[in-house]
């Protein structure tokens, strides 16, 4: 069994009078241990809602109906106690969009400690894990700053490390990388992809931005609360049509590759990036 | 801003490296030992104690005498009435009409004001130039922590206090640009009548408001992802302990107490009724 | 013809405080009439500044900002009247709506110009239809609108002042592919129905690519280069030692001249980059 399987899932907000909207729609997919997968998007395609349900944020669940297992527990079950869902909370953590509502102390390495003082680890072990998380997303020199004068990127590190410190085997990207300036989006991603590559934690990246996704070994595109197309960014981006219809803009080089190979030009290899782009072109103008 | 009177000011000095728990305690015995004060040479002791306070601290006697600034009024206030309605014993030194300056008046004046500057300097040279507000309420959280029995709910007030101190300065950026924002739109906060000047605020409260309750409900959400569930089988990174120098600062003080009950008792100089 | 002129601005944040900070330097800039002009640079690199200086929210340390030939500190008490004729978007300005209804938030700022109801009203239309709101949003609550028709409401509130200069902050950040093309649609729009010359921030240089006319590089605090879009983009290579992003397609460009293929430095959009490809494997071009 994969260790996230969503089975059949839907969801509505309970709206005014009868007609409840529907933010997902007969959900479908499965996520394996240590993947990295790119849930994509446009607002209101109901990802950010999946994020929610996945971690169990939800009041209202008057409109449920299907299931999410978490390594075989069904998290969306009535009879649910709160000790298993503090259990899965620990297993899988979550990353949110805005880095100001998120840390809840005055000092980084003090705010890193929350969720393990949470767990009520030891203390001696809530250091090392603490300096440990701070290495991982190189914010070792920042401990004893106050977190309203780090830029949005060093915040987003911050609270990466505040869950890595949990040591979770699964971490959720809510649009963790929305708000930030290129600079802060190059520091998150690298340190997500880092966190995935080393210690094989299964990362799931809600995005609208197409080069994260196109990094990731996976896709799940979503569109108005269903997927519409899953696969690896290879796969996905070849259906460059349907991502259009979904709101989606392909990133430039792997549009100019698509361009190309409809009008004969064989490009070879997996085309995500421009160095990729210009590897395959070059290659093809030797061919000719 | 001018709130120079709670602003921590960063140094290794040993005041700072105190046990903040010692600092809360130290404070409260600092203010009790001004109220003890009775005559000229325990006032006297009181001043230069505090002076010494600001030595050991290592705050720039600027720094201090800036934030007196907004005790000042305070203290020139109480002097004044201090002078003008005490009547001591013997002839007055001063007479006109019905205003009558007693020695004792003059007396009771300097008094006064060293009781109001040693309390008021003592006491944020301990709670807040030497000490960070995290410190301050993580000293709070523990020193009461037995009072949890009585169930009184010290950790989520602590918390609380954390979280206050933490979005305040985010909250205040918050403010300016909304403040930008608005004047963009032509604005104007400095004119009109006060009426027209509170109306001119709305556009502003509104979307503070609106905000902190965004940022409350996405706190809210995010520490419950990170497995917060109140005090209950929470652990701390950091654990105050105690030290050497704690004590020896305590001594210090209870020797300083001592020392101010022994010359009230003495009874040199003028003394405060 | 320039409409607004920068002349040797410098700003410093709490001047002799330990938190001094200079936040330009001796900055000279034309912005040219009728134009849309981009403002890159890192966070830091003054731009937010810079923008803030535009409509006189910031007063600059030293040197002069003239609109129309006049220095706008000329009569500081008069400052309000700049800010409707330069008006500024702030970055997220969906923050800033405070109204009970869509309507009224978009008439504040022509209501404090003054102007008679007729006249807001008319704004107002003019406003949401730049935009592409739906005028059954206008009665609605600006607390019920999504993200993107947030902004879109915001963004109509300062066009609705009808200012001859545009400024927005990062007018798209963190939308969507499409709520992005939607929002810069709309700034076209305006631009070419009022005649406007518009000023933007972004650090998306795709939408920098394909929406300005001009661009202004700013880095640390002192201008970096300006021209037109054809010139900046063609010196990618000098934008990315700063550490900037460059569009995709100048990135594919500069790594395909490792391979010794010489597309031409002026080509930053896909379909120049089509074309040029297409002839060199010996395509027809489509």
């Amino acid at each position: 069994m994969a260790f996230i399987e969503v089975k059949n899932l839907s969801y509505a907000y309970g709206g005014e009078g009868d007609s409840p909207v529907y933010a997902l729609n007969n959900l479908s997919f499965e996520i394996e241990k240590g993947e990295y997968v790119a849930i994509l998007g446009h607002n209101g395609s109901g990802k950010s809602t999946f994020a929610k349900l996945l971690t169990m944020v939800i009041d209202d669940y008057d409109y449920l109906s299907g299931n999410i297992y978490v390594d075989g527990v069904d998290i969306l079950s009535e009879d649910i106690s709160e000790d298993e869902i503090f259990e899965l909370r620990k297993r899988v953590g979550m990353v949110f969009q805005n880095p100001d509502n998120q840390l809840v102390a005055t000092v980084v390495e003090e705010d890193v400690a929350f969720g393990p003082e949470n767990l009520g680890i030891e203390r001696s072990e809530i250091r090392r894990r603490v300096d440990e998380a701070l290495q991982t997303v190189g914010m070792t020199k920042y401990a004893k700053h106050e977190p309203h004068r780090l830029s949005g990127g060093q915040k987003q590190r911050v609270a990466i490390a505040g869950i890595i410190a949990m040591m979770p085997e699964c971490m959720i990207f809510d649009e963790s990388t929305a708000m930030l300036d290129p600079m802060g989006r190059r520091e998150v991603i690298s340190t997500v992809e880092k966190l995935n590559r080393e210690s094989g934690i299964t990362t799931i990246n809600i995005t609208h931005y197409m080069d994260e996704a196109a990094r990731a070994d996976r896709i799940i595109v979503f569109n108005n609360g269903s997927v519409i197309l899953k696969g690896t960014p290879k796969e996905v981006f070849a259906q460059s049509e349907i991502m259009r219809a979904a709101g989606l803009d392909l990133p430039q080089c792997i549009d100019l590759a698509e361009k190309l190979k409809k009008n004969g030009v064989a490009l070879k290899g997996d085309i995500t990036n421009p160095y990729q782009c210009a590897e395959a072109v070059a290659a093809a103008l030797k061919d000719k | 801003m001018n709130i120079a009177l709670g602003q921590y000011y960063p140094s290794k000095s040993v005041m700072h490296r105190l046990d903040p728990r010692m600092k809360f305690i130290l404070a409260i015995v600092y203010i009790v030992a001004g109220f003890v004060c009775k005559n000229v040479l325990s006032f006297a002791l009181l001043l230069v104690s505090t002076l010494l306070l600001i030595i050991i601290s290592r705050i720039p006697i600027k720094t201090v005498l800036g934030s007196i600034k907004a005790i000042l009024f305070i203290m020139i206030f109480t002097a004044i009435i201090n002078i003008f309605l005490s009547t001591g014993e013997g002839d007055p030194l001063f007479e006109w009409r019905f205003i009558k300056i007693y020695e004792s008046g003059l007396y009771n004046a300097g008094f006064i004001v060293i009781r109001i500057f040693a309390m008021i300097i003592g006491a944020s040279i301990f709670l807040t130039y030497t000490t960070t507000p995290i410190q301050l309420t993580d000293a709070i959280e523990r020193l009461f922590s037995p009072l949890k029995v009585l169930r009184v709910p010290v950790h989520e007030f602590a918390m609380m206090m954390t979280i206050a101190l933490r979005f305040i300065p985010t909250i205040v950026e918050e403010t300016e640009k909304i403040m930008a924002a608005q004047k963009a739109r032509g604005a104007n906060f400095s004119e009109g009548s006060v009426f027209k000047r509170i109306k001119a605020l709305i556009p502003i409260i509104i979307p503070l408001f609106v905000s902190a309750f965004r940022r409350a409900g996405d706190l809210a959400t995010a520490m419950t992802c990170r497995c917060y569930r109140g005090g209950k089988g929470r652990t701390r990174m950091t654990v105050l302990k105690l030290k050497v120098r704690d004590f020896a600062a305590l001594a210090l003080m209870v020797a300083f107490v001592a020392g101010i009950v022994v010359i009230n008792i003495v009874n040199i100089g003028y003394t405060m009724n | 013809m320039s409409v607004l002129k920068i002349e040797n601005v410098s700003y410093v944040y709490g001047p002799k405080t330990p938190f001094e900070v200079t936040a330009l330097k001796d900055v000279n800039i034309q912005i040219n009439e009728n134009r849309i002009t981009g403002i890159i640079g890192h966070t830091g690199s003054g731009k937010s500044t810079l923008v803030q200086m535009f409509n006189g929210l910031i007063r600059p340390t030293s040197g002069r900002i003239l609109l129309d030939g006049e220095d706008i500190w000329e009569k500081p008490k008069e400052i309000g009247k700049v800010r409707f004729r330069v008006g500024l978007v702030m970055q997220y300005p969906e923050y800033q709506l405070f109204e009970e209804t869509v309507r009224k938030d978009i008439a504040y700022g022509p209501s404090n110009m003054g102007l008679d109801e007729a006249q807001i009203q008319e704004r107002v239309l003019r406003a949401i239809e730049f935009v592409g709101l739906e005028k059954s949003m206008l009665d609605k609550s600006p607390f019920d609108l999504s993200g993107g028709q947030k902004r879109r409401a915001a963004i109509a509130g300062v066009m609705a002042m009808e200012p001859e200069i545009l400024v927005l902050d990062e007018p798209a950040a963190g939308l969507d592919p499409a709520g992005r093309s939607s929002i810069f649609k709309g700034i076209v729009r305006y631009a070419k129905e009022r005649g406007a010359s518009v000023i933007i921030v972004s650090h998306s240089m795709e939408d920098m690519a394909r929406y300005c006319d001009d661009l202004i590089v700013m880095n640390n605090g002192e201008l970096f280069m300006a021209g037109d879009k054809n010139e900046i983009f063609s010196k990618g290579e000098e934008l990315k030692s700063i550490g900037l992003d460059v569009p995709q397609i100048t990135e594919f460009v500069l790594e395909l001249e490792k391979y010794g293929i010489y597309l031409g430095r002026d080509i930053y959009t896909v379909e120049a980059a089509y074309n040029a490809l297409l002839k060199l494997f010996g395509g027809d071009i489509v």
